[in-house]
C-alpha cells in the first residue's frame, strides 16, 4: 500500500534510541543515530534474521545483537563483519530501508520503497498526545470515535485519520497505525497553543480520553 | 560474605545479582538445579525455605527468602548512598512498596508465561498473558506520564531504587513467555536506562547496552 502512516510521535525516539512498531504486518525497527539521522527498517537481521529491535545504535550504525554485524544509517548497508574484520562486507548485504520522514511532530512511513516523502510536511504547532495501543482493528476505533469525542462530533477525513474540535481555540487530529488485522495505535495531535502550566494536564485529560475509546473498541470485539 | 542460593535463569536470583553487582558486594553463589532437578523442592533446601522458593541468602547466618525482601535488606545494609532503598523517605518507601508489590504480580503472570513456555510449568497460558499484558499496559501509562514529568525511574526519587530493580527481570524476560513488549515504548527506554547503569550485569535473555554509550535512555524532549 502506497500510503504514509503516522507511527510513532518524533519524541519518542530520541537520539542513539531503538524502536520497534509494526505496520500493516510488517514489523519494523525505527531507530535514530547519535547525529539524529532517523530510520524504519524491517525488523530483521539480513544475516540470520534475528530481530534488529535486539540490537543497539552505535554512533550511525545499528549493530545486530546476534553476531554484532553493523549497518549503516540510511543506506542500510552492512559496514562491518567482525569474525572478518579485514574484509568490506559486499555491498548487496543491506538492511531492507523504508521511506520515513517527520513533520516535527509524527514519525511518517510508507511501505512503499519508492514512495517519496512529501514536500512541505510541517505539523502545525501544538503537542503530540499519548498514542494508544488497541487491540481492535482500525475500522472499530473510528467507530467508537465517530460517536463523539467527549461529547464533541468527530469527523472522518479519510480511513485512518479523523478530526475533532473539542475547544474553540484548539483541535485534535486522529491518526491511526494498523499494527495487524487485529490491532492498531491510535496517534493523535492537538493543535493550538499549550502552556507549559497546563501541559501536563492536557496530555492527561487526553490520555484517559483516547483510553477509553481504546476500552471501549476492544470491548467491543471481545 | 554473602551466600546466595541461585539459578541462574530465575528472573527473581537475576535481581539480586543485580543489586549485588550495582553495589558492588561479594557474593559467592550455589547454584541450584531448579529445572529439571528440582532442587528447590529438596528435603535438605525446604529447611532452609519452607516454601521451596529461590533465591534465599545466607549473610554471615541471616537467612532470608523472597527476592523483594532480600532487596530491601541488601540496600538497607550495604548502600552506603541510601539510593536504592532510601530508608527515612517516607514517600520513597510507599513508592517501593507499591511497585515491589507489583513485582510480585508480574513474577505470577509473565513470570509463569514464561516457566510454562521454556520449563513446562502447568499454568493457565491464557490467562498468565492476558494478566501480564494488564500490567505492563499500567506499567507504560506510568513511565509514559513520569518522563513527561522529567522523571526516568519508577519512584518520584531522581535515581532509581529497588523498584526498577524488582520489576525489571519478568519485564524483560516478557517475550519468552510469549508476551510481546511491542505495544509499550516507555517500557522499552525505562530498561535501556537501567541497562546503562554503571556496574549493570546481564542474564540469559537480558542483553547488555552497547559499550559504547549513547544517549538511548533520555527522556524525550517535550512536544
Amino acid at each position: 500500500m502506497n500510503r504514509w502512516f503516522a507511527v510513532s510521535a518524533c519524541g519518542e525516539v530520541p537520539h542513539g534510541a531503538v524502536a520497534h512498531t509494526q505496520l500493516l504486518g510488517q514489523e519494523l525497527v525505527l531507530w535514530r543515530s547519535a547525529s539524529g539521522a532517523l530510520n524504519a527498517w524491517e525488523n530483521r537481521c539480513p544475516h540470520r534474521g534475528v530481530r534488529l529491535t535486539l540490537g543497539d545504535c552505535v554512533g550511525e550504525e545499528l549493530r545486530c545483537q546476534y553476531h554484532a554485524w553493523r549497518f549503516a544509517t540510511g543506506s542500510g548497508h552492512c559496514t562491518h563483519i567482525p569474525a572478518h574484520p579485514g574484509q568490506k562486507p559486499a555491498s548487496n548485504i543491506r538492511a531492507r530501508v523504508y521511506p520515513v520522514f517527520e513533520d516535527g511532530a509524527f514519525i511518517w512511513v510508507n511501505l512503499a520503497h519508492d514512495a517519496v516523502p512529501p514536500n512541505a510536511a510541517a505539523a502545525p504547532p501544538g503537542l503530540a498526545l499519548r498514542s494508544i495501543f488497541t487491540r481492535a482493528p482500525v475500522a472499530a476505533v473510528t467507530g467508537q470515535l465517530l460517536h463523539g469525542y467527549a461529547d464533541h462530533a468527530v469527523c472522518l477525513v479519510d480511513e485512518f485519520t479523523l478530526d475533532v474540535a473539542p475547544a474553540a481555540h484548539r483541535s485534535v487530529r486522529f491518526m491511526l497505525q494498523p499494527v495487524t488485522g487485529e490491532q492498531c495505535i491510535l496517534h493523535a495531535h492537538l493543535h493550538g497553543e499549550v502552556t507549559a502550566l497546563e501541559r501536563l494536564s492536557v496530555l492527561k485529560v487526553h490520555n484517559a480520553l483516547m483510553s477509553a475509546v481504546r476500552d471501549r473498541a476492544e470491548a467491543a470485539r471481545a | 560474605m554473602i551466600r546466595l542460593y541461585d539459578y541462574e535463569l530465575s528472573g527473581n536470583c537475576y535481581k539480586v545479582r543485580l543489586l549485588l553487582h550495582l553495589l558492588g558486594v561479594a557474593f559467592t553463589a550455589r547454584t541450584m538445579d531448579f529445572h529439571p532437578g528440582r532442587e528447590h523442592k529438596s528435603e535438605w533446601f525446604l529447611k532452609l525455605n519452607p516454601l521451596g522458593q529461590l533465591p534465599v541468602i545466607d549473610d554471615d547466618g541471616l537467612v532470608l527468602r523472597d527476592a523483594q525482601a532480600i532487596l530491601v535488606y541488601l540496600a538497607s545494609r550495604y548502600d552506603a548512598s541510601g539510593h536504592w532503598y532510601p530508608r527515612h523517605d517516607a514517600v520513597a518507601l510507599g513508592e517501593i512498596s507499591q511497585w515491589l508489590g507489583f513485582a510480585d504480580a508480574l513474577t505470577a503472570t509473565a513470570g509463569a508465561a514464561r516457566l510454562h513456555d521454556t520449563m513446562f510449568m502447568d499454568a493457565d497460558i491464557r490467562k498468565c498473558r492476558a494478566g501480564a499484558h494488564g500490567l505492563l499496559r499500567i506499567l507504560d501509562e506510568h513511565l509514559w506520564f513520569a518522563e513527561q514529568a522529567g522523571r526516568p525511574w519508577l519512584c518520584s526519587a531522581d535515581h532509581p531504587t529497588i523498584a526498577d530493580l524488582a520489576c525489571f527481570p519478568y519485564v524483560m524476560l516478557s517475550e519468552e513467555g510469549g508476551i510481546s513488549r511491542l505495544p509499550y515504548p516507555a517500557i522499552r527506554r525505562w530498561g535501556e536506562r537501567i541497562k546503562h547503569l554503571p556496574g549493570f550485569t546481564p542474564m540469559s535473555g537480558i542483553f547488555p547496552a552497547a559499550a559504547v554509550r549513547s544517549p538511548a535512555g533520555s527522556p524525550p524532549t517535550p512536544g
